[in-house]
């Protein structure tokens, strides 16, 4: 297995957890797993990818069609990226990096979330 | 009167049983059919198994008492109960499985006074079986079977007629008794022993991993050979853990037999399950030590746990009072001073520090068992370094194993071995793979990768980004590869003057990016390499990706 998920509901925020590895192999079930985790009445969910150790074009894909899917269903988009992790360099190398806005922590990410909960 | 027409001496007993006195061995005549209960005796009878020595004793018994029924019940001592075992004339009692509490009714106060008991009229007696009463049995005598002091079970006649049992009929029935009963014994413990031999060994195969596993740049061997006698808790094992690492154990449960093999099944599977979790080898053993210190009934255990990374070569290792691991390679052998912690089991807060080590390509971890270097009157230190010397020679994970068979003794083996040794194998200077087109093989490429540009001295940060430009180029070749037919592409790898050429090739053509999101792939190639081309050729499309390793 290149990659793990794990699941965290804090009230009406869902906290999904990546780490291992992303690429055209397993981005397909990991969207469709992730999308499965965040029921309709979800305010938010947080992408966590600082344990994430590789994520190719296709995972960059994976987090636009994922802000899209929630977007539709009025929802929002945290994505967890701390500035040195490998997710960020692919994004930097991709040049999509000023394009997609990031937080550092899962904290910093629940932050602006909490009065909206 | 002559002495075998005698009545038997009744002392007073319980309703309608009488104790009997028991009788003299010259009571009973040597006839042809006594002779025959003599021979019960032999000791070549006992190897016939149970079932037939019991059926041998059935059969002589009746044709020298004359009587309608016998039966032999056995004690089994782990419920204190009489476990009806075979007979004659009421073989419903062995199919409905009878058990006699020791102490109650018939066969229960034989086994518990040692008595001989007669019953004469069973419908005016404390009987417990039902099965003598339905059966029609008037008549009961019933002896004892007893092994150097210890009850093992009783041995009963039935008439179907009112029968008064004389001094001769008792005679008879001990000599039966006591000639067949250390037979009894010896063939039931053989057959108890063969069962247990059986399953033990079914256990331990079933357990041992069927297939090792198949990396490219590393490979696996390992060998399981069982004690001549008994089966022992050894266990070996490799399994591939998340993101293209490797862990490999061993371990062996103190004792032997069923036990010891069932344990061994639960520490495998409970070692294996912790370091699918990605704890590292101290964290793993420690959770498998408190794991088997749950067990209402433990042994202890040593094992080693080492977690090899194919990428860098970097083992982490750790022991629970197991034996020092060996690195074999470059015409070398060396034991691993790691430090062995306490066995498992043996401490109940047992910590677990973690070694670290790098293979050297071609180098070979090498893990085994101490059946494979306990020697009589060897200290073990001194087999280690003749095994270590044996070694030494060896140049892959295979010939590793073959040559530690030659420290076992060819025959009378007393203690299991296992021995597993991983090899981290040498990765040529250039890359020439055919992989199928197929996403599932995008990220052993890129461990493959990794470890050829590290081995060609690239510093981390190329290594992402460049791997990260390849595997762009793979997927490109996936996605666009000829169906139906099973299709491969190409990776070809070569350095040269410090700058990596990578070619990607397939036989399909280049298909303009469509979206933003598909022409990230592009892009990345463009941004992580000095040069990326994209050719079509007559056959298909080629990618070329260059770049320097250094400024």
């Amino acid at each position: 297995m290149l990659a793990d998920l794990e699941i965290d509901v804090r009230e009406r925020v869902v906290i999904a957890r990546l780490t291992g590895e992303v690429d055209l192999s397993n981005v397909d079930q990991l969207r469709a797993a992730i999308t499965e985790a965040t029921p309709n009445h979800a305010l938010a969910l947080i992408l966590d990818l600082s344990g994430v150790d590789y994520l190719d074009s296709s995972g960059i894909q994976l987090i636009y069609r994922l802000r899209e899917d929630l977007r539709s269903r009025g929802q929002v988009l945290r994505l967890v990226i701390p500035s040195h992790s490998p997710a960020h360099s692919a994004l930097r190398i991709a040049g999509v990096a000023n394009h997609v806005e990031t937080v550092e922590s899962v904290e910093e990410g629940l932050s602006g979330l909490d009065d909206a909960g | 009167m002559p002495l075998e027409n005698r009545p038997l001496d009744p002392v007073p007993a319980g309703a309608g049983q009488v104790v009997l006195t028991p009788a003299r061995e010259e009571a009973a005549a040597p006839t042809t059919q006594v002779r025959t209960l003599y021979r019960l005796g032999d000791p070549a009878l006992s190897e016939l198994g149970l079932e037939e020595f019991l059926a041998e004793l059935l059969n002589r018994v009746q044709e020298a008492l004359q009587v309608d029924t016998v039966a032999i019940l056995l004690l089994d001592r782990e419920s204190n109960q009489l476990v009806a075992r075979a007979a004659k004339g009421i073989e419903e009692e062995v199919e409905r499985c009878v058990r006699i509490p020791i102490g109650r009714g018939f066969a229960g106060r034989i086994a518990a006074e040692r008595v001989a008991i007669f019953i004469a009229d069973v419908n005016h007696a404390d009987i417990l079986n039902p099965i003598l009463r339905e059966k029609g049995i008037r008549s009961l005598l019933g002896v004892p079977l007893i092994v150097e002091g210890d009850i093992i079970g009783v041995l009963h006649v039935g008439s179907l007629k009112p029968r008064t049992f004389n001094q001769r009929d008792l005679s008879v029935l001990q000599i039966a008794a006591a000639r067949a009963a250390p037979g009894i014994e010896r063939a039931r413990l053989y057959s108890a022993l063969e069962h247990e031999h059986r399953v033990a060994m079914v256990l331990q195969r079933s357990l041992l991993p069927k297939r090792l596993i198949d990396v490219v740049g590393v490979t696996a061997a390992a060998r399981y050979l069982a004690a001549s006698d008994e089966v022992g808790g050894d266990w070996y094992d490799v399994f591939e853990l998340p993101r293209g690492r490797l862990g490999m154990a061993i371990g062996d449960v103190v004792g032997h037999g069923l036990t010891a093999a069932a344990l061994m099944g639960q520490l495998r599977t409970a070692l294996h399950a912790y370091a699918t979790e990605n704890h590292g080898p101290g964290k793993t053993l420690e959770l498998v030590d408190r794991f088997l210190q749950s067990m209402p009934e433990f042994a202890m255990a040593t094992a080693a746990y080492a977690v090899l990374d194919p990428e860098t070569g970097h083992v982490r290792i750790a022991s629970a009072g197991h034996l020092p691991p060996l690195v074999v390679g470059n015409g070398k052998a060396r034991t691993l001073d790691v430090t062995p912690a306490a066995p498992l089991g043996a401490l109940p807060y047992g910590s677990r520090r973690e070694h670290e080590l790098t293979l050297e390509p071609g180098e070979t971890l090498v893990l085994y068992t101490d059946g494979l270097v306990e020697r009589p009157q060897t200290p073990l230190n001194k087999s280690i370094e003749e095994l270590a010397s044996m070694l030494e020679d060896a140049t892959t994970a295979e010939e590793c194993c073959e040559m530690a068979m030659e420290m076992v003794p060819l025959e009378g083996l007393r203690d299991d071995v296992a021995i597993v040794a991983l090899q981290n194998g040498s990765i040529p200077s250039e890359l020439h793979l055919y992989p199928p087109a197929t996403a599932k093989v995008l990220g052993e490429l890129r461990r493959v990768l990794r470890r050829w540009l590290r081995e060609r001295g690239a510093d981390d940060e190329a290594i992402g980004e460049i791997t990260l430009a390849v595997n762009e180029a793979c997927a490109n070749s996936i996605e666009h590869a000829y169906s139906p037919a099973p299709a491969r592409f190409g990776l070809e790898a070569s350095c040269e003057n410090d700058e990596v050429t990578i070619v990607i090739s397939d036989l399909g053509r280049w298909r303009a990016p469509r979206g933003t999101n598909r022409g990230r792939g592009l892009t990345i190639m463009e941004a992580a390499m000095d040069s990326a081309e994209v050719n079509q050729t007559d056959s298909g499309t080629e990618i070329v990706l260059r770049r320097r390793l250094h400024s």
